[in-house]
């Protein structure tokens, strides 16, 4: 099987090193609102945006994103009935 | 003439062929020949009605520490384990400079649930290269140990408190990839990551600040030796766990190795999920990529008191924040406080279907002796009072020393864990054994496999679940000449009786060090187990003094 015919997963990305909602909102959603982006990045990707924050004064103070995480730019797609 | 002969015994040899009557006649610590060798052994061992099987393979605990103090990780060898893969997650016990030895241990303490006075009282800190960990451990081992790099470890070592901030620079992913050649040279089995742990200020481990540089980096090194990489994936999030099996893919593809994840649950309500995690994984292998998902054969059970943190309380802000910072006697002037108690009993309202359920399961006083082994949605009745509020006052009348089951919290539907058990990409996995020791037993999951799936409810065959635990796992994870009843290889073997064989009643014992407790359980069925052609443990009277165990794939020489 060549990678062309994997089935259709939900499309996400692995964000850059300082990324941040808006970074990924202005960069993949440019016709939208930022504003409207970023809520709706975030209610994709409760998993990030549901995580304790960083605590203040460090250098992620406000930004949960990791580089390690997976950041969906979608909603569930139509197949996905239950949750794991 | 063999040094040994065991007898008579029904011969499972790991491969999923069909079991045969045979001899296996074992000669300096290898299987040297199968057959009919009756009266040829300098020693026999009688398997009439047993079955003969290959030691079983335990790719997932956490028994970096107890190897310090237990060269048997008491009691898994009992159950029949021969090897262990200890590192998973991110996290091992080197390589490892002195000044984050704090650190490591917090995270192994609010991570895996390991106590702190057993790291001070148990652990001589005398290593610090990966070499000097694996020389410590090899002094008195009587069980292989197959040990993961814990990729945390390799950031703390080459970053410092950076590990812990931001993404490394080239230079330092040089010097991890350096460090990370170093272990595999000496013995290490693998590298493992983690994308959803904590710390233990409750915020990520040093591993989930990696970029896919570094990650690529890594992988490449582990490509050099042909060695597996292990991860922890967002479990709780079927599309999250997808998108790691892709990732595993490409690295699995592009390095031609071996990639594993753990754990795998499945439950009533995401059976669906798990097809679709479980299609994108047959996808991939479809593709030549090797992505091997690890399923525990167990229903998750926890068990708890308040004395020590529980991660059964981690979505309960109030609750896990006065266990995990607050002293013994913090804990229990905030379940005094009438307004503390109330916030609690608040937050606690949305699970109001677990906590009726729950078992008190053990308590010090005589006067609470009666309520032993009722729910507390029995003992809520009985005092005229919630199940909240009874759990709170149980644990004060006892000084905290209440201890309560969550039994079947999932991973429990019979029919779907049977489905993964056999699917032929899932292999055994995700025991944690030495790990969260005082919240459940991580000992006996090959014996529920065995006693459960096999023979009680016969969703599995016998010949399939030992490939499961022995030659399938052996070969994923590139452990030489183990898993199999084969002329050759080492005699690494389980002598088990079918009948009887099961995982055990989960006890609490006080045999870690600092005075600390721990749940266990007794094999069962199990009568014999050799490592290296060794008799390690026999049924009736226990460990042997034998400590033929190594370290695998062992140091590259030359």
């Amino acid at each position: 099987m060549a990678a062309e015919d994997l089935s259709v997963v939900r499309r996400s990305l692995v964000p850059q090193a300082h990324d941040t909602w808006e970074s990924i909102a202005q960069a993949m959603f440019a016709q939208v609102d930022l504003e409207s982006a970023v809520s709706q990045l975030q209610s994709w990707n409760l998993h990030v945006f549901m995580r304790p924050a960083p605590p203040a004064g460090s250098p992620r103070a406000g930004n949960p994103i990791l580089p390690s995480d997976i950041i969906f730019l979608e909603p569930p797609l139509a197949d996905a009935a239950d949750t794991l | 003439m063999f040094d040994l002969v065991i007898e008579n015994g029904l011969v499972v040899d790991g491969s999923g062929r069909p079991g045969y009557r045979a001899d296996v006649g074992i000669t300096r610590g290898r299987i040297e020949k199968i057959g009919r060798l009756s009266g040829q052994g300098r020693e026999t061992l009688d398997a009439s009605g047993k079955v003969v099987s290959p030691g079983f393979i335990d790719p997932h605990t956490h028994f970096d520490a107890q190897l310090l103090w237990d060269g048997y990780a008491k009691p898994a060898l009992a159950h029949g384990i021969t090897t262990i893969v200890p590192g998973n997650c991110s996290l091992s016990l080197a390589p490892l400079k002195a000044q984050h030895r704090n650190k490591l241990v917090g995270m192994f303490n609010q991570i895996e649930e390991m106590p702190l006075k057993a790291f001070a009282e148990g652990v001589e800190w005398n290593w610090i290269h990966f070499d000097e960990y694996l020389e410590r451990i090899g002094e008195g081992l009587a069980l292989n140990v197959a040990p993961l790099v814990g990729h945390s470890l390799l950031r703390l070592w080459v970053m410092d408190d950076a590990a812990m901030q931001r993404v490394a620079t080239d230079e330092e992913i040089t010097a991890m990839q350096e460090l990370l050649r170093r272990c595999l040279q000496a013995g290490a089995v693998g590298l493992s990551t983690s994308f959803v742990d904590m710390d233990e200020t409750l915020q990520p481990v040093p591993s989930r600040y990696a970029d896919m540089r570094e990650f690529d980096a890594l992988a490449s090194v582990l490509g050099e030796f042909a060695r597996i990489f292990q991860i922890v994936p967002e479990f709780y999030d079927a599309d999250v766990t997808i998108a790691r099996v892709d990732q595993l893919a490409e690295i699995s593809l592009k390095h031609g190795i071996a990639t594993t994840f753990s754990p795998l649950f499945v439950n009533n309500d995401n059976v669906k999920s798990i097809e679709r995690v479980m299609r994108r994984v047959d996808e991939q292998f479809a593709r030549g990529a090797r992505v091997w998902p690890q399923v525990q054969t167990r229903p998750i059970d926890i068990s708890f008191s308040f004395a020590v943190p529980s991660l059964l309380f981690i979505r309960l802000p109030s609750w896990y924040h006065v266990m995990r910072f607050g002293s013994h006697e913090e804990i229990l002037a905030a379940f005094k406080d009438e307004e503390r108690r109330q916030a609690f009993v608040a937050e606690a309202a949305p699970l109001s279907g677990l906590w009726p359920q729950l078992v008190l399961r053990q308590v010090d006083s005589a006067a609470n002796q009666t309520l032993v082994g009722k729910t507390l949605g029995e003992i809520a009745r009985l005092r005229n009072t919630t199940p909240v509020e009874a759990m709170i006052d149980l644990s004060i009348e006892e000084n905290l020393g209440a201890h309560f089951l969550a039994a079947d919290m999932g991973h429990n539907d019979d029919d779907a864990v049977s489905a993964l058990l056999n699917h032929p990409r899932v292999h055994v996995g995700a025991s944690d054994g030495g790990a969260h020791i005082l919240s459940f037993s991580t000992y006996g999951d090959t014996g529920y496999l065995l006693g459960h799936f096999v023979r009680e409810t016969q969703q599995v065959g016998l010949e399939a679940a030992v490939k499961k635990i022995t030659s399938d796992t052996a070969s994923i994870w590139g452990i030489p000449e183990r898993g199999q009843i084969e002329a050759g290889f080492v005699a690494d073997i389980t002598v088990f009786d079918p009948q009887k064989i099961g995982r055990g009643q989960e006890y609490s014992v006080a045999d870690v060090p600092g005075d600390g407790c721990r749940y266990v359980r007794d094999a069962i069925g199990i009568e014999a187990v050799l490592v290296g052609g060794a008799l390690t443990w026999i049924a009736g009277s226990g460990y042997t003094p034998a400590t033929a165990g190594m370290v695998l794939p062992g140091a590259i020489t030359g």
